[in-house]
């Protein structure tokens, strides 16, 4: 586990450790982090724009000590086989999970990298930028990676985030889906359907998520 | 009622006595209260002294902040102040040159014209050449301190900045293609959005 002091200090070590500026998304537990939603997260999931910045990042990693380890304990075998699946690496008790451009079939789209909740810019030799996303973002985010604690999560996120828009997030699945995300549908339906059972989420919001199954 | 449901139903400004209120608990319960939540950082005060405390109580952590771009614009500009559209923080170190050139960035109207105010701030401007020659918008930035310095006070800038080349390609600061203050516009080749008017909000 990884509080919210380490993960700044962590952070900065980074900046402190790579050869150029970098820029990448956080989603997850880290991007809840620095909602003040949660006070610790297992994994620092991050999304890179390319496979350059993230291969700058890993060398920052392996300086401080972080070893890649395999996925195959963290994600369901569907998921193990997308090749968009993170490189993830490991020391003691805290993991990186870095995607680059996609979070399995899920696209990094221009909504995502504009209408932002955030920017943290640590700044040490060179300057580590991590810009935090919106929680429809992480919600839906959440939702496709179905790791354990996922779904706590995104009770915690609707619970908290009065501002949640439903209708935000469901055009978000709408077009995830139009590009090519095969799953998205089916694990946000699945989502919705548990988070019910907790939480009101109006029928309409329903009705519309199955008009796009159509 | 446990302390998730007392941050839901008290989310939001209140004084002592309305959290006693709204909870039914004595005065002193209430504070007992506040001083817990304020320990896990779910509660900042506003006011104390002459004037009544404020409690800003939320649902998740008010976690303490570093200075990004907006608060120090903010902080330079008295009179006319940005309602911040993300929330921008730099851990590191971060000033009044930096700011200057963030703000261009955006090519925010309203930003860049209060970022005006922070030429009275800079003090390093070797860094500040420095920092615009990487983004490449030196030019904007010498139009902007000599649109600037007509109206407001601003620290000399040294004279072997105000006389370098520039690109000969125009450049502009917003999406506005206007031409206020010909001459300086013409020297930098800068599109200055604003006007007289404009400039009179920040002073």
């Amino acid at each position: 586990m990884i509080n919210q002091k380490d993960q700044q200090d962590l952070f900065k070590l980074i900046s402190a450790n790579i050869k150029q500026d970098i820029e990448c998304f956080a989603l997850g537990g880290t991007a809840m982090m620095f909602y003040g939603y949660k006070d610790e997260t297992k994994d620092v999931d991050l999304i890179f724009q390319n496979e350059e910045q993230r291969e700058i990042f890993i060398e920052a990693l392996k300086k401080l000590g972080y070893q890649e380890t395999s996925p195959i304990t963290i994600y369901i075998a569907e998921k193990l086989k997308d090749p968009n699946k993170p490189l993830m690496f490991k020391r003691g008790e805290s993991r990186f999970d870095l995607f680059v451009k996609k979070v399995f079939q899920t696209i990094l789209n221009p909504r995502m990298k504009e209408d932002i909740f955030a920017i943290h810019q640590f700044k040490t030799k060179h300057t580590f930028t991590i810009k935090v996303l919106k929680t429809e973002f992480i919600v839906l985010l959440k939702a496709v990676t179905e790791r354990d604690k996922d779904f706590e999560d995104i009770l915690t996120i609707v619970k908290k985030d009065k501002m949640f828009d439903w209708n935000y997030f469901l055009d978000e699945v709408l077009w995830q889906t139009q590009h090519g995300d095969g799953w998205v549908l089916l694990d946000v339906e699945k989502m919705m359907q548990e988070l019910k059972k907790y939480v009101f989420i109006e029928e309409k919001y329903f009705k519309k998520l199955y008009q796009k199954e159509k | 009622m446990n302390q998730e449901e007392q941050l839901k139903v008290l989310e939001g400004l209140h004084t002592l006595e309305t959290i006693a209120e709204t909870l039914k608990i004595t005065k002193q319960a209430a504070l007992n209260l506040l001083t817990k939540l304020k320990k896990q950082q779910y509660v900042t005060v506003q006011g104390g002294g002459r004037t009544k405390r404020l409690y800003k109580i939320t649902q998740y952590k008010q976690l303490p902040r570093d200075e990004g771009m907006f608060d120090i614009i903010n902080k330079y500009s008295p009179n006319f102040k940005i309602n911040p559209w993300y929330d921008h923080q730099v851990h590191g170190i971060y000033g009044p040159e930096e700011a200057l050139i963030d703000a261009l960035q955006t090519n925010s109207f309203r930003l860049i014209l209060a970022s005006l105010r922070l030429f009275n701030h800079i003090k390093n401007w070797q860094k500040l050449y420095k920092l615009a020659k990487q983004d490449h918008c030196w030019q904007k930035v010498a139009a902007l301190y000599d649109v600037a310095r007509l109206f407001l006070k601003v620290r000399t800038m040294p004279k072997k900045y105000s006389n370098l080349k520039i690109e000969k390609r125009w450049v502009q600061l917003t999406q506005l293609k206007k031409i206020n203050f010909p001459d300086i516009a013409q020297k930098w080749k800068v599109y200055i959005p604003f006007n007289k008017n404009d400039i009179k909000e920040i002073q």
